[in-house]
């Protein structure tokens, strides 16, 4: 039964979106907004600003390098909470061996 | 009409994102195994990742690595992929946190089906209300 609910809310948000889609630029199409120019600014500027030849790479490290600094906070919150979540001896509420 | 379904097909990387992420929605309701939950939200994040670098694409363009013997090449849009990457890392992390949570379960109630954990939690309540 719950099994049907959820295919008609699929089926519900499936149309809703795809009407979305009928209207998104064409894929592919060079005039999009997506292209503007800060994709210009990035392809054509990657290699003086950094001196890197890959751009992803230019961005991900030099032009957006707080963003990977933080990144790393990130990952390395949620290291330590996997270690806190499954540190031994905490199984059972308040019972500490 | 006619337009429409013309314009949805030429956007069909869109509505492959859209499949997939139905497909994820589909898993995480459908499904009471908290692995599976897990495998659902992954399945979405994937549809993210491929509605992000599609709409990062152009027509013949080739991957944003500067060639230098070749200047009138068409690069594809670098800045989604590098936002990508960043997702990449953030659904680890989501990922990890999880299967690290379902495993406590599991420790704790001897199951990793939400149902059967739901049970378990009402039963407890219901005995915890009668003394």
């Amino acid at each position: 039964m719950s099994n049907k609910i959820a295919i008609a809310l699929l089926v519900c948000i499936g149309v809703v979106v795809l009407l979305a889609i009928s209207e998104l630029p064409l894929y592919g199409s060079p005039d999009t907004p997506a292209q503007n120019y800060v994709a210009e600014r990035y392809i054509e500027g990657a290699l003086s600003d950094t001196g890197a030849l890959n751009m992803v790479a230019a961005i991900v490290i030099d032009y957006r390098a707080y963003d990977t600094l933080i990144e790393t906070t990130v990952l390395f919150t949620a290291i330590i909470a996997v270690f806190l979540v499954l540190k031994k001896g905490t199984d059972r509420k308040g019972e500490h061996k | 009409m006619g337009e429409l379904w013309s314009r949805v097909l030429q956007n069909y990387p869109y509505v492959f994102a859209l499949a997939l992420f139905a497909i994820g929605i589909y898993t995480i309701l459908t499904h009471s195994n908290l692995f599976k939950k897990v495998i659902g939200i992954n399945i979405m994040e994937g549809s993210t990742y491929i509605l992000f670098i599609a709409a990062g694409n152009v027509r013949g363009g080739v991957a944003p690595i500067l060639d230098m013997g070749d200047p009138g090449l068409v690069y594809v849009h670098p800045l989604p992929q590098a936002l990508m990457l960043t997702g990449i890392v953030v659904s680890v992390s989501v990922t990890a946190l999880s299967l690290a949570l379902i495993t406590k379960l599991y420790r704790f109630y001897g199951t990793v089906d939400a149902k059967e954990i739901m049970k378990i939690r009402s039963e407890v309540r219901a005995n915890a209300g009668r003394d």
